[in-house]
């Protein structure tokens, strides 16, 4: 009995009771023929031929089961005859279950009893001699299981064909269709030691008898058995194949729909697809094994036992790589569970075998497999990207210098991969086109806009933009054609997003000319079918940007890169060929001009690297033609804070190696673009020449041009631990006076230089780092201030249309420029707006305002820088009017100095000498002062202080007298230039007596002078 | 008779079936009364019973009719006891062979899918008329039909439904002439050639039961048969003695070549009997063979008819040797084993040839013999047998008394004027061994050929 038990296969944990053992194990022993005799009469009558009455189901079903025991003739009719019970208790069953009464509970138990007993009998029928009994009894259930599920199918309560499980459940808890399925299994269990094929074939056709009825019977059977049922459907179907596939194989490569010429294929994928749900891993294996196994060579050795049949057959293993192929084509189930490792499987060796396969097959075959193979990978949802990779790697042709991590593969295999490769591209080309073309032949259909054709091989590619472009930009042989006329697929077939994240990716990624101008390709080929595409593409970058989902090295390569393009544009203008690359370089001057203000932050970017490939970009990029105004000044800061920077880098990294280059290049680049942008509107202008000038004179940049960094009131800032604590406080003198008056402003508040009884201030040690640099710094501050006032920006609309006569000469400082520097100085250097006024005061007066003028002097002093800008002014009249306060306080400052000054040259006091001189000569260039006047600075070095302080007074008093207004100069359109007419103003000879003076007395050595003082 | 075709053809299946056998029963009756010799069933009637009752397809046109299993089975109980009644034998035969001689053509399937039914119903339920009736098919019938019955017989009682053997075996008492015709089939399927072709051990048993009580069963058809003229061409052998004999001289070495895979299955329930069994169906075959001669000296037919067959003894000699090249080549580990068993073969060979001889079963003369068996190794009792009645011996080599192959390939063993062996008093498995009668020199065929004793004669052990 537990034998018994053991050997029924157990389903969901209620076997059936295997048979009442009395029945089973001692049959009814003596039946003489008379009384079998009288049985089968009763059997076939259907009456007890002793008692003469009819039969009920229960007592005819065992009269079969006897017969079945006593009588071997009568297996046949007795097996048909338990169709009907067996049927007749399914109908019983679902009726109850439909009328959900318990009233034919009854009937139904008692038919359940029978079954029972039969499947006791056969059961042990079956596990004493399953040679004989398994097949017979195995084709039986099989095919009542396949009548009855569908003939039930309709009923009420059977569930819908295509709910599996549900089918499943209902049909598990039939009491006869449960015992047929155990029957079933243990027949199968049986057979498949001997001859696992024929029970599959059986099965296989009854699937396709009773094609989505039976679909429960394979499931639970194929979940039961797994290993065994995967792969003999797979040997069965493949048997089938062999003999009449190939024939239709060309028929289905298209249209899978044919597939019904081929019945077994159809219900081996079915049988397939369902058992993918639990076992798809099974199936993986089984199908790779099918794969693996046709290919290595017949062993005959092999311990494969389970399955020697279809391996030994040298035409059955030609036919297996093909009919994988079909059952993919067929199933994207099995598709899917064979592509993923089959890619993994190829290597070299198995690629050996499988050449040296398909060689022998003829050429028709071949075709048709490739274009199978195409299609599918074509299809493929997952995986797409190591195919392509795998494909690409065995079709690149071997090579000295690239060599991969895989030796290079035979030659004929890379052809096949080759050819492969290139009917894919085709495939797909024709897929991508013809998909477009049908969305546009059919305009009329736009209303209701049919779905574009899905590629799934595409579809997954889409996110490998990234690994194709890294992967066409190294340029190998033939795998950057191939992948760039990929990427041209991907990017029309997935639509402006996708093409504009390839060529961003380019974009991103290219790192010299020729793998740039793959993207120019790209853009070539998509030119024609999209718009936009490039702005599309810098925004896309910009986005990125703003993300910060680039690193310096990419984020400078893309900078790098768009400036090339806008470049090319450059040259191309100056070259004779105006082609598509230009318009494309126009394109992107355009993007990223509109995009331009955020590149700007770039500029300050703390890589050194990325804000010079920013500068290099925004220099040579179109500016926006409109643009808001808060947009530019941020961009003007941004460039003058760049412009310092990267000055200072070049002071830090000397000009010393590649560094130093690139910093110089900086400095240029920079310089080139504030004087575009100061050249774009009068607004960016005054923004920049305003922020360059505070820029220069900030404490932060001031050593930049040998400026020292002072404190609010223009006093060197010395380090607290360096200046040693004077025990004074201004607190405590003001105390000591007793008064609160505030002194600020006269005389009595004067401390800098010292306090009274201590002698004078320490000055801190100037260290000025090169003067070399400083020099050259102070000339490039100083080129681009003239660029900026120079440019066109101001001239259009003040100069009029005046042509530039001569190229060489410098164009005139713009006077509204020149205004700007001006005001901006004041402001920088003058802190107290008192006094403030344009005309001068008598010299006297100058008194009142010693301590501001204390605090330009200083200024003067600390920035070396001041002098040249006054120039830069003075250029630019009338502006340096507005430095009035200016000139005025440093020229009170010198008076007084030369006033005090004992020694007895006026060389003695080099700076001051050097301040008056350049002050005179500045307020003769601004023509402040007439010729005359301007020219006494020549004077200075030769004479004495107290001389050089009554030259200056006339100066002074000239000025006070002949007030700076700029409105008494007259713009010469001719020179494009302000002028003053000092002959509208009054004598100068009055002014000029103390030059005579002094020139007489050092008529000695100012003799060569004399002529620079005539009238 | 071929008139009621139209009548038949609109009834469903099993009545026109049950038609045409009322039919065909009139039909015979007529045809005995009518007391025509031979009777003689016309080829309309047989056309109509392939149609009516075999459903073969009779033209293309109308589709085969297909009896369900149900119906088939009400068929073969009317057919059962339609013969069950019919009193008369020769109606009987006549309508037996109407139904179920073979005729060549492609209803000959599913006639003997029929037959072969009706007489496993027939061992079911004791239709002693029917089994009667196929005993004279079997006699009658091509040896591969008869064959096909018998496994049919075979997979019915003794494989499929378990615990019906005692059904089969009753067929002894029930007709002892089919019984006899069964073993002679069975001898016939069952060559010991392979593994599918060994009789199931239930089938074994019961045939040395059978012939264990009465050795006369295997004769009964022989005793029966008119004349040995009347033999059709390539029917099955009058006796199962040459089967029989075959069984019993292969056993051993067939049987220990399945030794290992049986064990390894585990099922050990067939292993040891084996053995007994053989040597005791071997001592009834020589019994029977004891018996032989005076039931043709009865007939007047002792020395004229071989109920050996020369050419079945070639053909088991070579699969002998066959054998025992494989058994020297396949197994090195129990070479005693092998040795012994092989020895127990040849010995066998040699009592059933020197009985077979001696009661006149064998007609051959013993160059033949030694031309048969040349090829087998050295066996002492079987070189006594080949040698002939000789009591003495004049030779001066001595003789190989080591029986071990290695003996055999010596130079002397090999030697071309091999003396015969000494002879030895007789085997005891001949307990009431008499003395070797002379050849009747009357018979043409197979004249009597006195042995020359001395003479030498190219004696080759083996190879």
């Amino acid at each position: 009995m537990f034998e018994d038990q053991a050997m029924s296969v157990v389903f969901d944990g209620s076997p059936l009771k295997a048979m009442q053992s009395s029945h089973s194990l001692t049959p009814q022993a003596a039946l003489s023929a008379q009384e079998l005799s009288q049985e089968i009469k009763s059997f076939i009558s259907g009456i007890d031929t002793v008692q003469g009455r009819k039969l009920s189901v229960r007592e005819h079903a065992r009269c079969a089961v006897r017969l079945l025991r006593s009588v071997p003739a009568c297996r046949g009719a007795v097996l048909e005859h338990l169709r009907g019970v067996y049927n007749e208790h399914v109908s019983a069953f679902l009726h109850n279950l439909e009328t959900e009464s318990d009233a034919s509970a009854g009937v139904s138990s008692n038919l359940e009893d029978i079954i029972q007993e039969v499947h006791g009998v056969l059961s042990e029928f079956i596990r004493l001699n399953p040679r004989a009994w398994a097949p017979l009894v195995s084709a039986w259930a099989v095919d009542l299981l396949g009548q009855l599920s569908s003939k039930h199918a309709g009923r009420r309560v059977a569930p819908h064909s295509s709910s599996l499980n549900e089918l499943l459940q209902l049909w598990m808890s039939c009491a006869a269709t449960r015992s047929l399925m155990e029957a079933y299994s243990q027949c199968l269990s049986a057979m498949l030691a001997w001859c696992p094929d024929a029970c599959v074939d059986a099965l296989l056709d009854t699937s396709v008898q009773h094609s989505p009825h039976f679909d429960w019977v394979v499931a639970h059977i194929g979940s039961a058995f797994p290993g065994t049922i995967i792969s003999r459907v797979l040997a069965c179907g493949l048997k089938d194949f062999c003999s009449h596939g190939a024939k239709d194989q060309g028929l289905m490569v298209m249209g899978t729909d044919k597939g019904s010429r081929v019945p077994k294929i159809g219900s081996v994928v079915g049988i397939l697809g369902h058992l993918a749900v639990h076992h798809s891993d099974s199936i993986r294996k089984e199908l790779l094994r099918m794969f693996q196994e046709s290919l290595s060579p017949s062993s005959p050795l092999s311990p494969t036992t389970s399955s020697t049949s279809w391996e030994s057959s040298p035409q059955l293993r030609h036919a297996a790589v093909p009919f994988l192929l079909q059952l993919a084509a067929m199933s994207p189930n099995l598709f899917g569970a064979l592509s993923a490792e089959l890619v993994e499987l190829l290597r070299p060796p198995v690629l050996l075998q499988l050449q040296a396969l398909l060689q022998g097959l003829p050429r028709e075959e071949l075709d048709n497999m490739l274009g199978l193979a195409v299609h599918l990978i074509s299809q493929s949802q997952s995986g797409g990207a190591r195919v392509l990779r795998f494909l690409a790697d065995t079709a690149t042709p071997a090579s000295v210098i690239i060599s991969g991590p895989t030796p290079s593969p035979h030659e004929g295999v890379r052809e096949g991969c080759d050819r492969l490769l290139q009917m894919l591209l085709l495939h797909l080309h024709k897929l991508v086109f013809n998909r477009s073309d049908g969305s546009e032949v059919n305009p009329h259909h736009s209303a209701s806009p049919q779905p574009k054709r899905v590629i799934p091989f595409l579809e997954e590619l889409q996110s490998h933009i990234g690994e194709l472009c890294a992967e066409t930009l190294r340029l190998e042989r033939k795998r950057h054609l191939w992948l760039h006329q990929l990427l041209c697929l991907l990017s029309v077939y997935g639509g402006p997003s996708v093409a504009t994240e390839a060529f961003c990716q380019l974009l991103t990624q290219a790192r010299n000319p020729e793998e740039l101008a793959l993207a120019w390709q790209l853009h070539t080929t998509l030119s024609s079918c999209m718009v936009g595409l490039i702005a599309a593409a810098v925004a896309r970058c910009v986005a990125q940007i703003h993300t910060h989902t680039l690193g310096p090295k990419q984020l400078r390569q893309l900078l790098l890169n768009l400036a090339a393009a806008i470049q090319s544009q450059d040259e191309e203008r100056r070259g004779a060929a105006a082609g598509v690359q230009s318009s494309m370089a126009v394109q992107v001057g355009s993007a990223v001009s509109i995009n331009l203000h955020d590149f700007g932050p770039l500029l300050l970017h703390g890589d050194p690297a990325v804000s010079h490939a920013a500068v290099r970009l925004l220099s040579c990029s179109p500016l926006p033609r409109t643009s808001s105004p808060a947009q530019l000044l941020l961009l003007s800061r941004a460039s003058v804070s760049h412009f310092f920077l990267s000055l200072r880098r070049t002071g830090e990294v000397g000009s010393v190696g590649r560094d130093g280059g690139q910093a110089g290049e900086a400095v240029n680049y920079s310089v080139q673009l504030l004087s575009r942008l100061a050249a774009h509107s009068p607004l960016t202008l005054k923004a920049i020449l305003q922020q360059l000038v505070e820029g220069a004179l900030h404490k932060g940049n001031a050593d930049l041009f040998g400026g020292q960094a002072t404190d609010m009131s223009g006093a060197p800032v010395t380090a607290p631990s360096v200046s040693p604590d004077l025990g004074a406080s201004l607190l405590d003198i003001n105390c000591r006076f007793g008064t609160t008056v505030n002194f600020s402003g006269s005389v009595w508040s004067v401390f800098h230089a010292g306090v009274i009884g201590k002698g004078l201030k320490v000055r801190t040690a100037r260290q000025l780092p090169d003067p070399s640099g400083v020099i050259q710094n102070i000339q490039i501050l100083l080129s681009v201030i003239v660029q900026c006032c120079s440019s066109s920006g101001l001239n259009g609309s003040i100069n009029g249309s005046r042509p530039p006569s001569d190229p060489d000469e410098p164009l005139p400082i713009n006077a509204e420029a020149a205004k700007v520097v001006a005001v901006t100085l004041v402001e920088n250097v003058c802190p107290d707006v008192a006094n403030g006024e344009l005309s001068w005061p008598p010299e006297e007066h100058a008194r009142t305002t010693v301590e501001r003028d204390i605090h330009i002097r200083r200024c003067f002093e600390a920035h070396p820088v001041l002098f040249p800008l006054l120039q830069v002014v003075a250029a630019g009249r009338p502006a340096l009017c507005y430095c009035s306060a200016v000139l005025r306080g440093l020229l009170g400052t010198l008076l007084a100095h030369w006033e005090a000054c004992r020694e007895v040259l006026s060389t003695d006091s080099p700076w001051h000498l050097q301040a008056s001189c350049l002050l005179v000569s500045c307020m003769g260039e601004g023509q402040l002062l007439p010729p005359v006047l301007a020219n006494v600075h020549e004077a200075f070095p030769h004479i004495t202080p107290f001389e050089v302080r009554l030259l200056l007074l006339a100066v002074w008093e000239y000025v006070r007298g002949n007030g700076p207004m700029p409105q008494k100069f007259v713009f010469n359109s001719e020179r494009g230039l302000f002028c003053r007419d000092f002959s509208r103003d009054g004598d100068v000879a009055r002014y000029v007596a103390p030059i005579h003076s002094v020139l007489h007395k050092n008529i000695d050595r100012l003799g060569h002078l004399c002529w620079r003082f005539q009238l | 008779m071929g008139d009621i075709r139209q009548s038949l053809l609109p009834r469903d299946v099993l009545s026109a079936a049950k038609e045409l056998l009322y039919h065909l029963d009139i039909y015979i009756c007529n045809l005995v009364q009518s007391g025509r010799q031979p009777p003689q069933v016309d080829s309309k009637t047989l056309e109509l019973v392939e149609e009516f009752i075999l459903h073969a397809p009779k033209d293309r046109s109308t589709p085969a009719r297909r009896m369900s299993a149900l119906q088939e089975l009400q068929l073969l109980e009317i057919m059962c006891s339609c013969f069950q009644e019919q009193s008369r034998d020769t109606v009987r035969q006549l309508m037996f062979s109407a139904l179920f001689s073979l005729q060549g053509n492609q209803a000959d399937e599913s006639r003997m899918a029929l037959l072969s039914k009706l007489v496993s119903m027939a061992i079911a339920v004791g239709r002693v008329p029917i089994l009667e009736c196929a005993a004279t098919w079997l006699q009658r019938t091509h040896r591969v039909y008869c064959v096909r019955l018998a496994q049919v017989l075979v997979d019915d009682y003794c494989s499929l439904v378990p615990g019906s053997v005692p059904t089969l075996q009753n067929i002894h008492s029930a007709s002892p002439r089919f019984c006899c015709q069964f073993i002679t089939a069975v001898t016939t399927l069952y060559d010991l050639t392979s593994e599918e072709l060994t009789p199931p051990l239930e089938l074994l048993q019961m045939i040395v039961s059978w012939i264990q009580d009465d050795p006369r069963l295997v004769l009964i058809t022989f005793l029966n048969a008119p004349l040995s003229g009347s033999q059709p061409i390539s029917s099955l052998d009058v006796t199962p003695l040459g089967g029989l004999m075959r069984w019993c001289v292969k056993a051993p070495l067939t049987y220990r070549e399945e030794k290992k895979p049986a064990l390894t299955n585990g099922t050990t329930e067939s292993e040891p009997e084996v053995g007994p069994l053989f040597s005791g169906l071997h001592l009834s075959v020589l019994q029977v063979f004891m018996l032989l001669p005076s039931i043709l000296n009865e007939k007047g037919l002792f020395g004229r008819l071989a109920l050996l067959q020369v050419e079945s003894l070639a053909a088991l000699t070579s699969d002998l040797s066959r054998l025992l090249d494989q058994a020297d080549k396949h197994t090195h580990t129990s070479s005693a084993d092998t040795h012994s068993l092989s020895q127990l073969t040849l010995d066998r060979l040699a009592q059933a040839l020197q009985v077979a001889m001696a009661n006149g079963a064998l007609l051959c003369s013993r160059e033949d013999l030694r031309a048969i068996c040349s090829r087998l190794p050295h066996n002492n009792l079987l070189q006594l047998v080949l040698s002939g009645p000789v009591m003495y011996y004049n030779n001066i080599h001595t003789p190989p008394l080591a029986f071990s192959p290695h003996a055999a390939h010596s130079p002397i063993a090999s030697h071309p004027t091999h003396p015969p062996h000494p002879a030895h008093p007789p085997h005891p498995v001949l307990p009431t061994h008499t003395p070797l009668a002379p050849h009747p020199s009357s018979h043409a065929q197979y004249p009597a050929q006195p042995f020359m004793t001395g003479m030498p004669f190219p004696f080759r052990p083996s190879h």
